[in-house]
């Protein structure tokens, strides 16, 4: 019995004390020519530079759908706090007219909008691709 | 047809190269204006304008590798069309310009471009003043740009910026540049510019570099010039440039040498002079930014060339305050200390400045 208690209280102790783990995944479209982007060419596409696949630039899509992925998006994707973020792309479109990603509030219209163009790359909760056959995960940007 | 057209009509052109990725656009505004008081005035020339309230425009439509980017500029003493350039991304690293555009080889101007909000001062050096407010070297110019960016030493990146277009001429105002919404190609004479630099990353503004331009203007309609029966000068700038930007400071220097031969039907004469500037920033708490700028040159008193222009400074001590008091909008309070050829002022501006996108 006592054996019993110790078992039972090792596996209280050992058991997760927060949901299930989180992770934020880099997608793209199911028919999307992109195959793999490193950290650097997410930076950049992110910040607006042009990221070229076969000659044609990528569309970034930002989801800011909830406050943590913005954390997650100026901490881990483009390393810099949002007033450098926003001056940065003042910057691309003031010397070279370069596009700032478009930006989304709702996940629904980012999805539509990923669906919508080959091109495009975005960012989004593991747990919201699911199982989304229109949707690739090229790699995964941040987990907890 | 008119260049501008011609470009619109190119983009239209190019957009079928680029069939199924979407149109895009974007819009950015940015408004400032600024009052200016001048005291200790002992020069008979001093500022062209002492308020100015302006909105610069920049707008680019692109489709695949192809855009359109222009830059237009309305404010209480002008309206120009200032950058109208159709570009292609030939590569990542790459993008070919043909059109008017901004000389790379003046690194401010090509940083900071029209707008005032991206610039922590209120005035640019005078070495990279435009050209209608009494600038002494070519800025604009229109014709083919080419830039482009490559790996070199590891991490490093190497910078190139070549250029070739028609240069402005020498008028009784000043220089004059080749006009695309009134264009009259007839006395521009083409110029080329280059600059090459290295940065210690890609992302970073931090670098230094040189800079390379010749030119030929033409002298038109000028009724007493500083050298009689003047035909046009040849102006060739060999310059050299540092940056350092982290996060508290920003330190930017710059010098150009300039070799000016100065030619009328009967005789020509050669000159040399330098002008170069070296500003520091700091950035301060409660979103506060300090500057101080100093800006020189040497043997301009001798020069017949910068006779041509008498708003030239000589030298010039900048000292300012910049106040970021809420996002995307600035206040910055500046004063400043010059000598020009014939003379030395001082002033005290007030701006506003913002950035809507």
């Amino acid at each position: 019995m006592r054996r019993l208690l110790t078992i039972t209280l090792i596996l209280c102790l050992a058991a997760p004390a927060r949901p299930a783990s989180q992770a934020v995944v880099l997608v793209v479209r199911a028919d999307s020519p992109v195959r793999e982007l490193d950290s650097v060419s997410v930076r950049k596409l992110f910040l607006g530079l042009p990221v070229l696949i076969n000659g044609s630039p990528l569309h970034p899509l930002r989801n800011r759908s909830d406050a943590l992925l913005d954390e997650i998006f100026l901490q881990q994707i483009v390393a810099m706090s949002q007033s450098n973020y926003d001056r940065q792309i003042l910057i691309g479109v003031n010397r070279q007219g370069w596009l700032r990603p478009t930006e989304y509030h709702r996940l629904s219209d980012l999805v539509d909008a990923l669906k919508a163009d080959s091109s495009s790359v975005s960012f989004m909760w593991q747990r919201d691709v699911g199982h989304n056959a229109d949707i690739r995960v090229i790699r995964v940007l941040w987990g907890d | 047809m008119r260049i501008s057209h011609l470009l619109l009509a190119s983009t239209l052109l190019c957009s079928h190269l680029a069939r199924g990725d979407p149109w895009q656009y974007e819009l950015l505004l940015m408004p400032s204006a600024q009052a200016v008081g001048t005291f200790h005035r002992q020069a008979p020339v001093t500022e062209i304008v002492d308020e100015v309230v302006q909105i610069d425009t920049l707008f680019t439509v692109q489709r695949g590798p192809f855009k359109l980017f222009g830059e237009f500029l309305l404010s209480d003493h002008e309206g120009d069309l200032e950058r109208f350039q159709l570009g292609w991304q030939a590569t990542q690293d790459t993008v070919v310009w043909i059109g008017r555009y901004h000389q790379p080889t003046s690194v401010w101007n090509h940083d900071h471009h029209h707008g005032q909000y991206l610039q922590t001062s209120i005035t640019r050096p005078f070495v990279d003043e435009w050209e209608d407010l009494g600038g002494i070297l070519p800025q604009h110019f229109t014709g083919m740009l080419i830039e482009s960016g490559h790996k070199a030493f590891g991490s490093w990146r190497l910078r190139t910026a070549v250029a070739g277009g028609l240069a402005p001429i020498i008028t009784p105002q000043g220089l004059e540049p080749f006009d695309l919404l009134h264009p009259d190609s007839r006395h521009h004479q083409v110029g080329f510019q280059g600059s090459v630099s290295l940065h210690p990353g890609e992302l970073t503004e931090s670098g230094f570099g040189l800079l390379a331009a010749t030119d030929e203007l033409p002298a038109i309609g000028l009724t007493a010039p500083p050298l009689p029966g003047l035909d046009h000068a040849d102006l060739k700038l060999l310059g050299a440039f540092g940056i350092y930007a982290a996060a508290e400071w920003k330190i930017l220097a710059t010098w150009y040498h300039a070799r000016a031969n100065l030619c009328s039907p009967v005789s020509s004469t050669g000159e040399n002079f330098g002008v170069g500037y070296v500003e520091a920033e700091r950035r301060l708490p409660h979103d506060l930014t300090g500057f101080l700028r100093w800006e020189s040159s040497a043997d301009a008193g001798e020069s017949i060339y910068l006779k041509l222009f008498p708003m030239f400074v000589r030298q010039r001590n900048v000292l300012g305050l910049r106040w970021d008091f809420v996002s995307h909008q600035a206040l910055t309070l500046q004063l400043s200390d010059t000598n020009t050829l014939d003379g030395h002022f001082s002033d005290i501006r007030l701006q506003w400045s913002a950035a809507f996108l």
